[in-house]
Formats: structure tokens, C-alpha cells, sequence
């Protein structure tokens, strides 16, 4: 038996140590390569988890979490492997994709269930029970049959199992999955309040950007088992070099009076990009738009978005 | 004259700083949990009425036994505890056949499974808990006749204490038993539901190999009707019987599954319970019954562990 805060966990809070460390990890299914040789950190804060489908997210949590082995390399959580230490789990909430509730018990029942699973004795575990689901805004719900939710309520009870012993990281797959875009946006907020008043940290896998872009403060992009990019989600989302001029109508017309003046402008939907080379190309543009007689509605620097990195990347 | 006032605190979010009992408190919460399933309890009334009846059906004959001995004229030949076990067997057989396959088939059809395994156990944990759970409640069921048996008898006869003390041996006897019998009717049924997640499958299958094995070692091993009892003069020397399988017959006397652990129990309370296969069976050694029921109990638990190992690949 041993304390809740732990000094594990505070250890690892202090030295600022990863999380997760994903140190030449390799899962192979076969002949299927799922994770090819990776290496990569999370720390404190919430992560996303960006990749298409099959890009090898479910299999790098499901490594971090036991429930499989590497092929090569390791999947360390705090500094052990979760594979070989169980009692590290203790520490670690899972919410997986697919449904994963029982459909005979009732929502409080189920978390104190859970709660005791995870280690805590009853009494406390029926006392988190009800902070759990009053923390995901189920708490008027708790005695209700878990056969009797929606999907957005379902996926809130998967939410709040994952936290019902506390955790110190979660790891979330495809958190918004199956919601309406109501629901969708519910979920972030419970994602963010779940971070920044809780101070769980998170890993959220997603392949959807947006949940990316709205949620998390670092990324990590893998894409067919390898990671293409990791870093801070404000440096994919920062101003670039290019000037976006979204005009009414009339692009094709807008880039032909630029080219004249020797501006190379690539039409993109209602907007046209051109590179900032000088401050003199704003003069240029101007008198381009007088001439193509075309209505401006933003002329601005043009920012970043995560959807360049699959843009980026290599095929 | 106070002015009443309200007032509204934002409880937020609370952290656990309690205890914390690893993976003791895990298994323990699915042991729990296991039984807790078994009986019913926490469910539907549905979820109720086959431990009900079950408890009933081993309850009552060991009830209906004790008045039996209680009635009985001096001479008549009491009820045994062995004869209990050869009542209630079948019945706990069927019965456990039905309800084991609540204990682990939901999980797996739900996934609940792969939450269970995140948390501080393993597979292992998990199965030996759910097994562990279900154990325990038919040994009680098993063991409750008995007792009841044992009162019974006790208090029927005119003198309890001179009865204690001429068969306080029963008391072993019935338990090393009970756990006989109770082995069996948890561990095949619980195998056979790790191969599929529907319950009704399960329990069917479990079901249809007790019911065809006992005929099947029945047209193996026993004489038939025209041959044990047709053809022999009156008057005439009992002329032995022969089966079609011959001096194989013996070994094929052991397919019948519900009878396997009573050839235990037989050896245990030293009894011939008079049964054909018992008869077939006891031309072996007492090894060779203790060893197939090993055999057929450690089978179904190495593939119950086994099966659930998959989930760590």
C-alpha cells in the first residue's frame, strides 16, 4: 500500500523527467510494420497524437499501456515499462475507441467498480465514484443503466472510468469519436478542464486536426510508423513568410495582374498566396488589385495550420 | 428577522490522496465482482432466479435427507453423505454449465476486458480471480448441503454425541469432496466460455458434453438390455456380461463427464456408489480415476489460462 500523490509521481512533476518515452520502439504484426524504430517523449501537459488511420497511434498506447509488447526498443511510462510492472498502471487511465461498458450495472456502480480495480478500497472508491461523474457532468446520472446512455454520454462515462483513480496521465483514443459536432466540442472542453483544473496530463490521439489544434499544447505526428514531426502545436500554427489575399471573386484574374508585375501568386479557393520577398511587394499587390478590379476582403500574413504538416510530409 | 442566503461552491475537481492497495485490492474487487455475477446480486431479477433454483435444488434434498434419516425405523439403511453428492452432482453440473459463462463471456463481448487490463493485474490476475469467484460459490452451495446433511443426520439420531464421534470423519471427507465436484463445475464451463461471448453457446455446448458423453460411455462400456437381463434362464448361474467394446470396456466407462468426479468421491468415502460405470471403473486402481479427473480438470484450467494470455501479445 502506498500513498496517492506519491513521490513518484512528484519526482517526476519536479525533474521534469517524460512521461512516456518511446526509446527505438517497435511493434511488427507479421510482416506488417506498425511502429517502425521510433523515439519520442511526452511530458507534463496535454499531447496530441496526430495520424491517419493506421499511422500506428492505438498500437504506441496499447504499448505504453502493457497490453502489448515491443518487437524491439522500449515503451517506457515514468521510467518503467508498463509490460513488466504492473503496479505502474495503478498510475495510468485508458479510454479506448471502441465501446468498452458493461450494459447490465449502473454509471456509479461501474466506476466504483473501476475505481477498486485500479486499487483503491471500497469506501473511497464510491466517494470517486461520484466525483468522477460529477466531473463529467454525468452526476444526476450515476443510478441510471449504462444500456440507457447516449453516445455522448457513454463516451463520458469512458472518460471518467479512465480518471476515477486519479491518474497522473491519460491516454485518450480518438476521444471524439462518434459524436456530433455538439458533443465533439463538449468533449474538448472536458479535455482541456481535465488538464488545466486537474492537472492530469493527457495523451490524445486523434487523426482529426482540429481536436489536435484546439486542445493540446505539444504534437507528435506519426505517419506510417514513423514520426514526422514533434514539437509545440504554437510553432505549426505561427505566421509565415506568405500573405493570403482573399478577395470576393476573381482570383484567376488577381493572379494574372500579379504576374504581369512578376508575382507569383497561387490560387487557393477564394484567397491567393503570394510569397513576401520585400515590403514593396504590398505596393505591387495593391495596384494588382486595382487592376484586376477585384474586391478585397483580408489581406494578412498567412498562419500556419497542422494540416501543412501532412502537406510537408514526405510520401 | 435573518434574511436566508444561499450559496453556491464550485467543488472542482478533487484529487484521491487515500490509499492505495495495488493489485491485491484488484484481484479482490474481481473475485468480488465474480460472485457478486454468479448470485445475481446487483441485477436484475432474471439475473436471480438460476442461483435461486440452483440453491434450492441443493439445498432441498439434503433437508429432504436429514427428515428422511430423522423417520427412519430402526435398521432401515440412512442416507449417506456420498449419496448427497451423487443427487445433487448432475444438477450443479447443469446448472453451472448455465451460469459460468456469465463470469467472463459479458466482458469479452463488451471489452470491459481491456480495461481490466490496464489497470494493476494481469491476464492471470484477471482469470483466476473470475474462476476463484465462481469456486467459491458452488463449494458453498455444496458445501451448505452438507452441513445441513451432517445436522440433520445428528440430530436425528438418539444419541448426536455418540453419532458425532462415530463419523466426525465425514466432515473431511465431505469437504476434500466437495471440492472434488466443485473443481469440475467451475473449471470446463469457464474453459469452454473463453471460446466464445455469447453465454447461450457456451452453456449449450457444456450442456451437450455431459449429455453425450453419458450415452457414449453408456453403448462403450455397459451390457445392453436384452444381453444383462433378457436372455438368462431363471434359476440359471449370473453369467457375467459383455460389453460390445469388451476389456476396453473399463476405459471407456471414464467418457461419461458427469461421473468423473464422482469416481472420486467414491474413492474418497470409500463407497460403491452402485452405478454401472462406478462398477466398470473400479476394475482400475483408485489412480487411474484420480488421474483422469486430474487430467480433465488441469486440461480445461491450462486452456482457460491460456486463452486469456493472448491479450498480452
Amino acid at each position: 500500500m502506498f500513498s496517492a500523490r506519491a513521490s513518484l509521481e512528484y519526482t517526476w512533476h519536479v525533474t521534469a523527467a517524460p512521461l512516456l518515452e518511446a526509446k527505438g520502439l517497435t511493434k511488427r504484426y507479421g510482416n506488417t510494420i506498425a511502429l517502425d524504430a521510433v523515439d519520442f517523449q511526452v511530458h507534463a501537459g496535454v499531447t496530441g497524437l496526430l495520424g491517419a488511420n493506421g499511422a500506428g497511434k492505438s498500437t504506441a498506447i496499447k504499448l505504453f499501456l502493457g497490453l502489448l509488447t515491443p518487437t524491439e526498443g522500449s515503451a517506457e511510462v515514468m521510467g518503467q515499462k508498463a509490460y513488466e510492472s504492473v503496479e505502474v498502471r495503478a498510475r495510468l487511465g485508458y479510454m479506448p475507441e471502441h465501446d468498452c461498458l458493461p450494459s447490465a450495472i449502473n454509471a456509479s456502480e461501474f466506476l466504483a467498480h473501476m475505481a477498486q480495480v485500479s486499487g483503491l478500497p471500497p469506501t473511497q472508491a464510491r466517494v470517486r465514484a461520484a466525483d468522477a461523474l460529477r466531473h463529467v457532468g454525468l452526476h444526476e446520472e450515476r443510478y441510471r443503466p449504462l444500456n440507457e446512455f447516449s453516445t455522448g454520454m457513454k463516451q463520458r462515462v469512458k472518460l471518467a472510468q479512465a480518471l476515477v483513480h486519479d491518474p497522473v496521465l491519460v491516454l485518450l483514443d480518438e476521444a471524439t469519436a462518434g459524436l456530433d459536432p455538439g458533443g465533439r466540442e463538449e468533449m474538448l472542453e472536458l479535455i482541456r478542464r481535465t488538464s488545466h483544473e486537474a492537472g492530469i496530463s493527457v495523451l490524445l490521439s486523434s487523426h482529426l486536426m482540429g481536436d489536435i489544434d484546439r486542445t493540446c499544447d505539444r504534437i507528435i505526428v506519426l505517419d506510417g510508423g514513423h514520426v514526422t514531426e514533434e514539437g509545440a502545436v504554437a510553432r505549426f500554427t505561427q505566421e509565415t513568410s506568405s500573405i493570403v489575399i482573399e478577395v470576393d471573386a476573381g482570383c484567376e484574374e488577381l493572379a494574372a495582374a500579379l504576374a504581369t508585375r512578376g508575382i507569383e501568386g497561387k490560387v487557393d479557393g477564394s484567397s491567393v498566396v503570394v510569397e513576401l520577398t520585400d515590403e514593396a511587394l504590398y505596393d505591387e499587390i495593391r495596384d494588382a488589385i486595382v487592376e484586376a478590379d477585384v474586391r478585397l476582403r483580408r489581406l494578412a500574413p498567412r498562419r500556419g495550420g497542422l494540416a501543412d504538416i501532412f502537406r510537408s510530409s514526405p510520401e | 428577522m435573518s434574511e436566508a442566503r444561499g450559496e453556491i461552491f464550485d467543488l472542482g475537481y478533487h484529487h484521491y490522496d487515500g490509499p492505495r492497495q495495488g493489485r491485491t485490492r484488484a484481484r479482490k474487487a474481481l473475485w468480488q465482482d465474480g460472485v457478486r455475477t454468479a448470485l445475481g446480486i446487483g441485477r436484475g431479477w432474471p439475473s436471480k432466479v438460476l442461483p435461486a433454483l440452483l440453491f434450492v435444488a441443493v439445498v432441498f434434498p439434503a433437508v429432504f435427507m436429514s427428515l428422511a434419516a430423522a423417520t427412519a425405523e430402526i435398521g432401515d439403511e440412512l442416507p449417506t453423505h456420498a449419496d448427497y453428492y451423487r443427487i445433487v452432482a448432475v444438477v450443479l453440473f447443469l446448472f453451472s454449465a448455465t451460469i459460468a459463462p456469465e463470469l467472463l463471456c459479458p466482458d469479452r463481448r463488451d471489452r470491459v476486458i481491456d480495461l481490466y487490463l490496464v489497470r494493476p493485474l494481469t491476464a492471470t490476475d484477471y482469470v483466476a480471480a473470475r474462476w476463484a469467484a465462481f469456486l467459491s460459490v458452488t463449494l458453498a452451495l455444496v458445501w451448505i448441503g452438507q452441513i445441513v446433511l451432517f445436522g440433520g443426520l445428528t440430530l436425528a439420531d438418539e444419541e448426536p454425541i455418540e453419532y458425532l464421534r462415530d463419523n466426525w470423519l465425514d466432515v473431511p471427507r465431505f469437504l476434500s469432496a466437495g471440492l472434488v465436484i466443485a473443481i469440475f463445475a467451475t473449471t470446463l464451463p469457464l474453459a469452454v466460455s473463453t471460446f466464445t461471448t455469447r453465454r447461450a453457446y457456451a452453456a449449450a455446448i457444456v450442456i451437450a458434453l455431459y449429455l453425450v458423453s453419458l450415452p457414449v460411455a453408456g453403448v462403450l462400456s455397459l451390457c445392453g438390455d436384452e444381453e444383462s437381463q433378457g436372455t438368462q434362464a431363471a434359476g440359471a448361474p449370473e453369467e457375467k456380461c459383455e460389453p460390445v467394446t469388451g476389456d476396453a470396456a473399463k476405459w471407456f466407462a471414464l467418457l461419461s463427464l458427469p461421473e468423473v468426479p464422482m469416481h472420486v468421491s467414491d474413492v474418497i468415502f470409500d463407497e460403491d456408489s452402485g452405478s454401472e460405470f462406478a462398477a466398470r471403473v473400479r476394475e482400475h486402481p483408485s489412480a487411474v480415476p484420480i488421474g483422469w479427473y486430474v487430467v480433465l480438470t488441469a486440461g480445461p484450467g491450462f486452456v482457460l489460462w491460456w486463452r486469456y494470455r493472448r491479450f498480452r501479445t
